[in-house]
């Protein structure tokens, strides 16, 4: 069954204001995708564009290759999870787990078959006729994902799901979406402001900001080659320094950083000379000391633990705060605030994009 | 429920609140009552007679209306009736209380609920008398039917039922549509997206999630509604013609054309006996209790 979906160049408008730019985007059917983004960007647009409570200004929305031009939304074969769960409170476990089936008509028997074994695959077997308030978060959260996949949809449609959990039942709740994604081959469409569960649990991921896409790629490929500066900074931690450049070639840019002197980072595409841009490296991309090619002085400003990592804030020369994250073990006293510091990072390590970092 | 109100007000204030509701409760709404049940069950007597032999309880004021055939069915035509208003309220007010909590924008609400509101800071009997001249036989409503061809001759609205039943959903619109506007805006509008997005009818949305859930909404509504229709007495005296007269109308012609407050007063009770009752009946067909109503 073909359960990929096709932004086929939508655009949504209100009013003046454009709140998705126009988007060719295909969703491959039984991916899990997602859409990255800081709140605002569009991304809950997209979402009520797929599952019909909004039609795209122009261009359209196919599911398998089916338009949906004019279906409202109680005809298409999506199915959604909402932010705040939107459970009936009114109706107990089961009659809201059955909804979409006893709209459909299909026999209380047969419901009754189709309730149990989902609550049987998100581990609530005989929740049925428990309230709706009797349950926990993370039950409550079951509860809908349950409910969603009662429909059988072509397309689940997740708008920020797991931002009302805790942190250790997030991450339990992450490898069963996974699982049951993967168990049902259903296309998951997964909105999320959170990087940690858009990179760990998606095929593919988009990021968007106002409106606009900035990357589609797998998160490996999203988290090394960023190809914007928003998608360097947004996408994981990163030290973006300003910079000019002064020449490009064979995948590398040597750039003039000020008073860090020339550095060489590598490039996706040829930058004209004197264009400016930013070097990125990640935390884990500085060394401490100087075996790297380029060095640079800091002073030590705050040595963070946080268990398996320690997270270091220095200042360079120029004033600049960067952020270097070191293997627990390599700690020693010597690191206080106030220190100098010798950090260094090869070229392999370091993006240059065009651009300012601060333009996100 | 007193200590909080002292911690919350200090003592003199906390006793003037308690005070107060006790004068109003007691003096204006339970004394006035238990002396209408008194006149209710003494015969109508002269000025020298109180007080003599024949003043003794007895049931026979009540025992009237069951005796009166045309009293018997103004009554019953009067609670029939009354449920038809609160009825025919409903059906009006639902659809206008959900768009403006769900449909409407913040600016469109303001401005319908401005415009429900105007109408009503112009005193009942007027506007009751705008119905008068609107239903009336060359009236305007009468001359635009004509005009579109809709009668072929003019409709005697307010010789029946029906001048008064189109007066009483009018003046009591309000009454209806802000308890169920204050229900449905409670509603989460995320439940009505699931429900459509589960694949639900707009019909079945409405039945499934959002109608249980203005539930107490529209029992208030409906309680309000029906307790203002079978006790109203401007709109059937000025909109009803002699064949619709409502029970308030008799009631009143006890007290201030026959003089006999004694009959009129067991009457009252009558129609008060069957209002609670009615009201208990819709608590127990909507399955909602006194708590649900006070919220």
């Amino acid at each position: 069954m073909d359960r990929s979906v096709h932004l086929n160049n939508a655009i949504m408008r209100f009013g003046e204001f454009t709140a998705v730019e126009k988007m060719d985007l295909k969703i491959e059917s039984g991916e899990f995708f997602s859409f990255l983004g800081p709140s605002g960007c569009g991304k809950t647009t997209i979402l009520n564009m797929i599952s019909g409570f909004l039609e795209p200004s122009e261009g359209g929305v196919y599911i398998g290759d089916q338009s949906m031009a004019g279906v409202p939304a109680n005809k298409r074969p999506t199915s959604m999870i909402f932010q705040n769960l939107a459970l009936f409170p009114l109706m107990t476990v089961a009659e809201n787990i059955e909804f979409g089936l006893e709209v459909r008509g299909v026999s209380k028997a047969e419901r009754k078959k189709t309730s149990d074994r989902l609550l049987e695959l998100v581990a609530l077997e005989g929740s049925g006729e428990k309230k709706v308030s009797e349950l926990s978060g993370g039950q409550k959260q079951r509860i809908a994902i349950a409910r969603a996949l009662a429909v059988e949809p072509q397309v689940l449609l997740l708008d920020e799901p797991l931002s009302a959990l805790d942190l250790k039942l997030r991450q339990h709740m992450r490898t069963e979406l996974k699982e049951i994604q993967r168990k049902t081959g259903i296309t998951f469409i997964y909105i999320t402001h959170d990087q940690g569960e858009a990179l760990t649990m998606s095929d593919r991921v988009a990021v968007m900001s106002a409106g606009k896409l900035q990357q589609v790629a797998d998160p490996i490929t999203l988290y090394r080659e960023p190809e914007t500066a928003f998608v360097a900074s947004f996408v994981g931690e990163n030290n973006a320094i300003p910079c000019r450049v002064l020449e490009s070639s064979e995948g590398y840019a040597v750039v003039d950083a000020g008073s860090l002197g020339s550095l060489v980072g590598r490039i996706k595409r040829p930058i004209m000379p004197s264009v400016s841009a930013t070097l990125f490296v990640r935390p884990e991309g500085l060394k401490l000391g100087c075996e790297g090619e380029f060095t640079l002085s800091a002073t030590l400003a705050e040595v963070n633990f946080e268990g398996s990592y320690l997270t270091l804030t220095a200042s360079l020369a120029n004033q600049q705060v960067v952020a270097i994250q070191l293997r627990a073990n390599q700690y020693n006293e010597a690191m206080i605030a106030g220190s100098a510091l010798t950090l260094s990072f090869d070229r392999q390590d370091a993006i240059v994009i065009a651009g300012e970092a601060n333009d996100v | 429920m007193f200590s909080q109100l002292k911690q919350r007000f200090g003592s003199p204030l906390s006793v003037a609140i308690v005070a107060l509701i006790a004068v109003w409760l007691i003096g204006l709404v339970i004394l006035p009552q238990l002396i209408m049940v008194n006149y209710s069950l003494k015969p109508n007597l002269l000025p020298g007679e109180i007080g003599g032999v024949q003043d003794q309880y007895t049931l026979s004021n009540y025992a009237t209306l069951f005796n009166n055939t045309i009293h018997l069915s103004i009554f019953f035509k009067t609670i029939w009736s009354s449920v038809l208003v609160t009825f025919l309220t409903l059906v009006v007010s639902y659809p206008l209380a959900f768009y403006l909590a769900k449909v409407a924008t913040p600016r469109q609400a303001a401005l319908c609920l401005l415009l429900l509101i105007i109408p009503f800071w112009i005193n009942e009997i007027l506007r009751t008398f705008s119905w008068y001249i609107i239903l009336a036989y060359k009236g305007p409503l009468n001359a635009l039917l004509l005009e579109l061809g809709l009668i072929n001759r003019p409709v005697r609205f307010l010789s029946g039922d029906g001048g008064v039943l189109i007066g009483m959903v009018y003046a009591y619109i309000l009454f209806m549509i802000f308890p169920i506007y204050n229900a449905i805006e409670s509603l989460d509008s995320n439940q009505i997206k699931a429900a459509r997005n589960l694949g639900a009818s707009w019909l079945r949305t409405h039945y499934r999630v959002v109608i249980p859930h203005a539930k107490p909404g529209i029992a208030t509504g409906c309680i309000m509604t029906f307790m203002l229709a079978a006790g109203s007495y401007a709109v059937p005296a000025l909109l009803g013609s002699p064949g619709s007269r409502w029970f308030t109308q008799i009631i009143y012609n006890w007290f201030f054309e026959g003089g006999d407050w004694n009959q009129g007063a067991a009457y009252a009770f009558l129609l008060l006996i069957i209002c609670i009752g009615f009201i208990a009946l819709v608590m127990k067909v909507f399955k909602v209790g006194l708590g649900d109503i006070a919220r």
